[in-house]
């Protein structure tokens, strides 16, 4: 039986468009987390950009009827219109390097044929312990562990 | 959504509780400290594909929220 995608059809297009244009960004914090099998839940899928506002993301936001606001007085940067709800755009990213820094540690999902940046599961719990807000708190044991059984089980894990 | 290979028979089920048991052991021998059923939960986890880990975590989430409201 097919795997059934967490992403809706739009959804699905706003990512394969921002891929197919080229855009560097990875997935990260819990569903980057959630995707390497760490037991934690989460409402939406946070995208790390590393240059937000450049051209690529703009042409690949218009071709899926998706837009990006810039942050205002009292609004975060976000993305706007189809297939846009779940994903946040995610400014500071405390405790970790350079956007390509992070890159070369980072694990790739495959989707299709282009395959998503997702955020290393170590580096995301160093992020969780630098932020060290008391909802990334609650996290930081369930990720530690999580780390500990991927460790010491590397076999179990599918790529799929 | 697929199914584990635990749920095709009461025998092969016990087997894979067996198998995943041995390997949380292994995971708390190596990290004392850790939390069994973190641990439990994680290589449950490892048996299925990212995106259906995703799924589920999604689904879970926006029904915590629901019920927080």
């Amino acid at each position: 039986m097919a795997v059934p995608l967490p992403f809706s059809k739009s959804e699905l297009r706003l990512l394969r468009a921002l891929l197919r244009h080229k855009v560097r960004f990875m997935v990260v914090g819990l569903s980057a987390a959630t995707l390497q099998g760490a037991p934690v839940v989460t409402q939406d899928v946070d995208l790390w950009f590393e240059k937000l506002g450049e051209d690529s993301i703009s042409r690949a936001l218009m071709e899926v009827g998706a837009g990006y606001v810039p942050p205002s007085a009292h609004n975060p940067p976000m993305l706007a219109g189809a297939g846009a709800e779940l994903f946040d755009i995610v400014i500071r990213m405390d405790g970790l390097g350079a956007f390509a820094e992070e890159l070369t540690s980072c694990v790739e999902i495959p989707i299709g044929r282009y395959k998503l940046k997702v955020l290393a599961l170590h580096r995301i719990l160093a992020r969780k312990m630098a932020a060290n807000r008391p909802k990334d708190i609650l996290t930081i044991p369930v990720l530690r562990d999580a780390l500990a059984a991927i460790e010491t089980c590397p076999q179990r894990a599918k790529r799929r | 959504m697929k199914q584990h290979a635990r749920s095709k028979s009461p025998a092969g089920a016990q087997r894979w509780a067996r198998r995943l048991t041995a390997r949380v052991e292994k995971v708390l021998a190596a990290h004392p400290a850790a939390d069994p059923d973190n641990v439990r939960h994680t290589l449950i986890l490892l048996e299925q594909p990212p995106l259906e880990r995703l799924q589920r975590s999604l689904i879970r989430g926006r029904a915590a929220a629901i019920f927080k409201k």
